[in-house]
C-alpha cells in the first residue's frame, strides 16, 4: 500500500515537473516577438529508483534558466552605440553641408566670383558709373551670402544644443524606467522573464543614445555608468545627468563675446568627457565642427576669418587709392571688430558709400588710373601673400572649408554603413550563442581562431593589393 | 587588356569582398572557412589584373571602381575585426573564468589540453 502511495506521489511530482516545462515553453512561444526576450528552460533531473529501498524514481524540475548570454548582449550594445554615433553625425552633417555649396552656382562661392569679376570689369572701365554700381551691389551680395551661411550654421548649432538637451532627457527617462525595473527585481522578481526582457530592451535603446556600461549584480539589479566613469544607476538610486552651455573662466577667452561650449555633467557636477552614441556625436558637432566654422570663446571660426580678411584687404586697397576727382578712397565693408565671432553673420556694405567715392587711381608712384581695380582683380589669382588667406586664394580657402564638411559627411556615411553591418553581425552572434555558456564551447573557439587567422592573412594581402591599385590608378 | 576588362576584374573582386562581408554577418567558424576561399578568389583576380593597371592610370572610371573596391574591403575588414573581437574577448573571459589572471593583470591563457576536435 505504501509503495502504491509512493508511486502515485512520484507520478504526481513528475506531472508537475512536466507542467512547469510546458509553462516555460508556452511562455517562450507567447513572447517570441517581445523585444529583449530570451528563451527560458527548466532542467529536469532523474530521481533514484530502488523498489526495495522504497525510492520510486521519477523526475524533478530544476531551476528556471534563461538562455540570455550577457556577453553577447553587451557586444550588441557596444555596436549599437557605434551606430548611434555615426548615424547622428551623418544626419546632422547632411543638414550642415547643405549650407556649403561647392558647385559655385550659389552662396559664398557664387557671390565671391561675381564680385571678383566686377573688379575686373571696373578695371577695364574705371570711370564707368555702372561698373562701380555693379561692384557695390555684388559686394553687398557677398556680405549677405556670408550672413546667410553663418546664420544657418548658428541656427544648426542652436538646434544641436536643443537636441543635446532632448537626448539627455531621453537618457534620464530611460534610466528612470530601469530604476523602476531594478526596484521590482530587488523585491524578488529576479527570474521574471518579462521583466528581464524590458530591462534589456531599455538597455538597447539607451546604448544607441550614449556609451552606457551595464553591470548585472548578483541580486539581479543592473548598475549603469556613462562614458566609463559617471554613475547613472546603482540599485534603485538614479543619478541624472545634465547638459548646459558653459563659459569657463580659465583659460581666459580670446573672444569673450563668443558662445560657450556644450558641457555634459554627472549628478555630482563632474564632466562627462566621452558620452559616445548619439549624445557624443551631437556634442562633438556642436563643440568642434560648428565652432570651427563660426567660432566660440577660443577660436574665430573659418567663416569669420575669411569674411574679415577679405573685407580688410578690399577696404585697404580702396582706401590706399584716390578717386578720379582726387579725393581719398573710402572703405565699403563694415563689421564689429570687438566681436570676431560675429563678423561673417553681421558683415555689411556701408550704404552711405556712393559709386563715385570708389577709388580707382593708385597713387603710386607711378600713378595708375585703374591701379586699384587691377589690385582688387588680383585677389582672384593672388601673387602676393597679402592677397592670400593661410596661403590660399579666397576661393581655395572656401573650397577647403566646404571640403572638410563634405569629407566629414562622407566618412560618417561610410562609417554608419559599416556600423550597421557590425550591429547586424553582433545581433546574429547573440542569436547564435543564446544559451551557450561562456566557459564551454572550447571547440568553437579553437575552430574560430584557426579560421580567423587564415582570413586575416588574406585580408592583409588584399589590403596591399587594393591600395596598390589605387596608387597606380591615381597617377 | 581592354578598359572594360580591368574595370570588370576590379568589380568582380569587389563582389567577392561583398560576398565575404555577407558571410561575416553570421561569423560561425564554418562561415569563416567559406569566407577564406572567397577572399582567396578576390586576391587572385587582383593579382591577375595588377600588371595591366598602369595602362589605365588616370582613367576616372577605373579609379572610381578601385575606390568602390577599397570601400568594400574596409567593410569586410571591419566585419572580420568585429567577429575577431567577439571571439577574442570570449577567450579572454574564459581564461579569466577558468584560470584567473596572470601576474601582469591579463586574463590567464586558455588551455585546450585533453580535447579532440573532429571536423568533416
Amino acid at each position: 500500500m505504501a509503495n502504491l502511495l509512493a508511486s502515485l506521489v512520484s507520478s504526481a511530482d513528475t506531472l508537475q515537473a512536466y507542467g512547469r516545462v510546458l509553462e516555460a515553453t508556452q511562455n517562450n512561444v507567447s513572447n517570441a516577438s517581445t523585444p529583449g526576450y530570451a528563451k527560458q528552460s527548466i532542467d529536469l533531473y532523474a530521481l533514484p529508483f530502488d523498489a526495495q529501498g522504497g525510492t520510486t524514481g521519477g523526475v524533478r524540475a530544476g531551476a528556471l534558466r534563461s538562455a540570455r548570454n550577457e556577453y553577447a548582449e553587451q557586444a550588441v550594445r557596444h555596436q549599437s552605440t557605434g551606430l548611434g554615433y555615426q548615424q547622428q553625425l551623418a544626419d546632422s552633417l547632411t543638414v550642415l553641408q547643405s549650407n556649403f555649396d561647392i558647385s559655385g552656382n550659389q552662396g559664398i562661392p557664387q557671390a565671391l566670383n561675381s564680385l571678383l569679376q566686377s573688379f575686373s570689369a571696373w578695371g577695364a572701365s574705371p570711370d564707368d558709373p555702372s561698373a562701380r554700381q555693379t561692384l557695390l551691389q555684388r559686394a553687398d551680395a557677398l556680405a549677405q551670402a556670408f550672413n546667410q551661411t553663418a546664420n544657418s550654421v548658428s541656427s544648426a548649432a542652436r538646434d544641436t544644443e536643443r537636441q543635446v538637451g532632448e537626448t539627455v532627457d531621453q537618457i534620464n527617462q530611460l534610466v528612470g524606467q530601469l530604476q523602476g525595473y531594478n526596484h521590482l527585481v530587488l523585491q524578488g522578481n529576479k527570474n521574471d522573464a518579462g521583466l528581464s526582457a524590458r530591462i534589456h530592451s531599455a538597455l538597447e535603446q539607451l546604448s544607441s543614445l550614449a556609451d552606457i556600461q551595464a553591470v548585472f549584480i548578483d541580486d539581479g539589479s543592473v548598475s549603469l555608468t556613462i562614458g566609463g566613469q559617471a554613475p547613472l544607476l546603482i540599485g534603485d538610486q538614479q543619478y541624472p545627468i545634465s547638459a548646459a552651455l558653459y563659459a569657463p573662466a580659465d583659460p581666459p577667452a580670446t573672444n569673450p563675446l563668443g558662445t560657450g561650449q556644450m558641457r555634459l555633467q554627472a549628478s555630482d557636477g563632474s564632466d562627462i568627457a566621452n558620452a559616445g552614441g548619439q549624445l557624443g556625436a551631437l556634442v562633438k558637432l556642436r563643440n568642434e565642427v560648428m565652432t570651427s566654422l563660426i567660432g566660440d570663446r577660443y577660436q574665430t571660426g573659418d567663416l569669420n576669418l575669411m569674411a574679415k580678411q577679405f573685407a580688410d584687404r578690399v577696404n585697404q586697397l580702396l582706401t590706399e587709392g584716390n578717386t578720379t576727382a582726387g579725393q581719398p578712397g573710402v572703405p565699403i565693408f563694415q563689421y564689429n571688430p570687438d566681436d570676431p565671432t560675429s563678423i561673417a553673420s553681421a558683415i555689411k556694405v556701408d550704404t552711405s558709400v556712393t559709386p563715385d567715392q570708389l577709388a580707382a587711381v593708385s597713387v603710386g608712384p607711378p600713378t595708375v588710373s585703374n591701379g586699384v581695380p587691377l589690385a582688387l582683380s588680383a585677389l582672384a589669382v593672388p601673387t602676393q601673400d597679402a592677397d592670400r588667406i593661410n596661403g590660399f586664394s579666397y576661393s581655395q580657402f572656401y573650397g577647403q572649408v566646404a571640403g572638410q564638411v563634405g569629407g566629414l559627411l562622407n566618412d560618417s556615411k561610410n562609417n554608419a554603413e559599416v556600423q550597421q553591418s557590425l550591429l547586424t553581425q553582433a545581433k546574429d552572434l547573440r542569436q547564435q550563442y543564446q544559451g551557450v555558456s561562456l566557459d564551454e564551447e572550447a571547440t568553437t573557439l579553437m575552430q574560430f581562431q584557426r579560421a580567423y587567422q587564415a582570413n586575416a592573412k588574406y585580408l592583409s594581402v588584399l589590403d596591399q593589393l587594393t591600395q596598390t591599385a589605387i596608387d597606380i590608378l591615381k597617377t | 587588356m581592354p578598359l572594360a576588362t580591368v574595370v570588370e576584374q576590379l568589380a568582380a573582386a569587389r563582389l567577392d569582398l561583398d560576398r565575404a562581408g555577407e558571410l561575416l554577418l553570421s561569423p560561425s567558424p564554418e562561415a569563416l572557412d567559406r569566407c577564406s576561399s572567397v577572399l582567396e578568389a578576390a586576391g587572385r583576380r587582383l593579382t591577375e589584373c595588377q600588371p595591366r593597371l598602369t595602362e589605365q592610370a588616370g582613367d576616372p572610371e577605373t579609379l572610381a571602381e578601385a575606390w568602390r573596391l577599397r570601400r568594400s574591403f574596409r567593410r569586410t575588414e571591419h566585419l572580420l575585426q568585429g567577429a575577431g573581437d567577439f571571439y577574442c574577448n570570449w577567450i579572454s573571459l574564459r581564461g579569466a573564468m577558468t584560470g584567473g589572471y596572470t601576474s601582469a593583470g591579463d586574463p590567464a591563457p586558455v588551455l585546450h589540453g585533453h580535447r579532440i576536435s573532429l571536423q568533416g
